[in-house]
């Protein structure tokens, strides 16, 4: 699953997402939802296959994206390197 | 950054600062450099010319033998000042040649004992508390009532915390949030950094509400640029709008303590590419951290712990180690310094990658704490920072919320009334300061005996 953005409407849903964006739910990771990035501008994140955001940049004004999803880890405590 | 300016005046000027029995001053030497404050408590100091031993010597090679002259007419002069360290790489560039300036070196601070990882406690929590004059912060009613606080880490064990603190708190179960697929409830995982952090926030704040908030817990692979745990901390972030949201525009207060980084460039995309976080700020993460805090949320963001005299082992950036939302112009990016007032080895440098001047300002860490780590281990790294710069800004939000001092503006508060350490004014080691309770609370005095509300009441009852 990659991470992509969108635009929707304010209060959009998964539901609404996968209408609009013509995927299966099965190419969405239906767990991590539709999140709100800016909601005021209607900017939605959400993740799905790799093939399915292949298939999206074919129409690049419907998403942006693959975004990096580095992995985070706590700062602390530091090492003991000197 | 503090520089050495090697400066070749005239040969009297030269001989009066090698006579003992004179005391010239950098004023006598030159007058005034562009860009250079002088230091005028240096002494000049004379430095002799080396010259081959043998005619015929190349006279640019030092590995041959060599004589020093003190010969005026050999002799340059060396003076101390500083220069702003947004400026260091145009004024070396541009000095030498100018007004007799010879050369422009670093004059690094001699230190042979910063605190490191691994290094016992320096202080212990009494120490931070009242070097951070909680105190008076209390007792003028800035004690985080009322204040959501989330701590977005690796979730907050309740018992272990008021144990440490000796002492209740509140723990928001209904407002906490965990990831998809992330199994314990709030206030009940193990004991571990997120213990620490919300520990060290309760320090200035222990009337704040802890939203419990553990994003690290998100066990997705990682170790690719496109699976790894931030989209989990942008969701976390996309339910703190709501929490934000929520709240009544009068008491709206929401402060977000991040002590978490990506250490390494192999999970990222390399900078330049549309998709990359560390150097990127329309990422999606990037993105929803400038919305949350135009919305009205204090983001506060550890600096990192890959400070030059001794960077954690993970640290694989190779410079400019602040990076992404860590180094974002929204967010406070905090430093660490121990309860000495010295900046802690491991602390993160900037210039910060999104925004130059990162860190913002420097908090108290490597202490005697939580003990989450365990009996004698001390709650450390800018982790430990940040919640505790945190607390301040929640126990500042329990009377004055957002709506009245925006989270820019209490930024920019936070940053004048810090109290200054390193070179004079901003520094990448400390940013503008470390965290200054007094200084703030008079900031808040001033600006409230000045200001009104629209409805023609006081802008905080003072």
């Amino acid at each position: 699953m990659v991470l992509i953005t969108v635009r929707l409407p304010r209060g959009a849903t998964l539901d609404m997402a996968l209408r609009e964006l013509r995927l299966k739910k099965e190419e969405v990771d239906v767990g991590y939802g539709v999140v709100a990035i800016d909601p005021d501008h209607g900017l939605y994140g959400l993740r799905v296959s790799a093939m399915a955001a292949h298939r999206l940049t074919a129409t690049p004004e419907a998403m942006d994206g693959p975004w990096a999803d580095p992995k985070i880890e706590p700062m602390g405590p530091p090492g003991k390197d000197r | 950054m503090r520089v050495l300016v090697q400066l070749r005046p005239s040969p009297d000027v030269v001989a009066a600062v090698a006579d003992p029995a004179v005391t010239a001053t950098a004023a006598d030497v030159v007058n005034g450099l562009p860009g250079v404050l002088l230091d005028p408590t240096f002494t000049p100091v004379a430095v002799p010319r080396p010259l081959p031993a043998r005619a015929g010597g190349d006279p640019l090679s030092l590995n041959q033998p060599l004589i020093f002259s003190m010969a005026p007419r050999d002799a340059s002069v060396l003076v101390r000042g500083e220069i702003a360290d947004d400026e260091v790489s145009t004024r070396l560039a541009l000095l030498p040649g100018r007004d007799g300036v010879v050369g422009v070196y670093a004059d690094p601070v001699i230190q042979s004992s910063l605190t490191c990882g691994g290094d016992g406690p320096v202080g212990d929590w009494r120490d931070v508390r009242r070097l951070l004059a909680v105190e008076r912060l209390h007792a003028e009613g800035y004690d985080g009532s009322g204040v959501a606080l989330a701590v977005t880490d690796t979730g907050v064990n309740e018992p272990h915390v008021k144990a440490a603190l000796g002492s209740d708190f509140v723990l928001d179960r209904e407002r906490s949030w965990s990831p998809d697929g992330v199994p314990g409830r709030p206030g009940e995982f193990d004991v571990d950094h997120g213990t620490m952090c919300a520990f060290d926030a309760l320090l200035a704040a222990p009337k704040a509400s802890v939203i419990d908030i553990p994003v690290l817990l998100s066990r997705r692979p990682g170790g690719s640029a496109l699976d790894g745990l931030l989209s989990d901390a942008m969701a976390a972030f996309a339910h703190l709008r709501t929490v934000l949201d929520a709240q009544p525009a009068e008491t709206r207060a929401l402060v977000v303590t991040n002590s978490w980084g990506s250490f390494s460039p192999d999970w990222d995309f390399p900078p330049g590419h549309p998709g990359n976080y560390s150097d990127n700020p329309a990422h999606p993460f990037n993105l929803i951290v400038g919305s949350l805090a135009a919305a009205g949320a204090d983001i506060l963001f550890a600096a990192g712990n890959c400070g030059r005299e001794c960077p954690d082992g993970r640290c694989s950036y190779p410079d400019r180690p602040i990076t992404g939302a860590n180094s974002h112009p929204a967010v406070v990016s905090v430093a660490g310094v121990d309860v000495t007032g010295e900046r802690v080895g491991y602390s993160s440098q900037g210039p910060g990658r999104l925004a130059d001047r990162k860190p913002d300002l420097a908090a108290y860490t490597h202490f005697a704490g939580s003990g989450a780590f365990g009996p004698g281990e001390p709650d450390s790294g800018t982790s430990a920072a940040c919640p505790v710069a945190a607390g301040v800004v929640a126990a500042i939000r329990s009377r004055v919320p957002s709506t009245v001092l925006s989270p820019s503006d209490l930024r920019t508060l936070l940053m004048r009334s810090a109290d200054d350490r390193g070179v004079l004014g901003y520094d990448y080691d400390y940013g503008y300061g470390v965290v200054n309770v007094p200084g703030i609370v008079e900031a808040l005095r001033a600006r409230a005996s000045e200001t009104r509300t629209a409805d023609g009441s006081p802008w905080l009852a003072v």
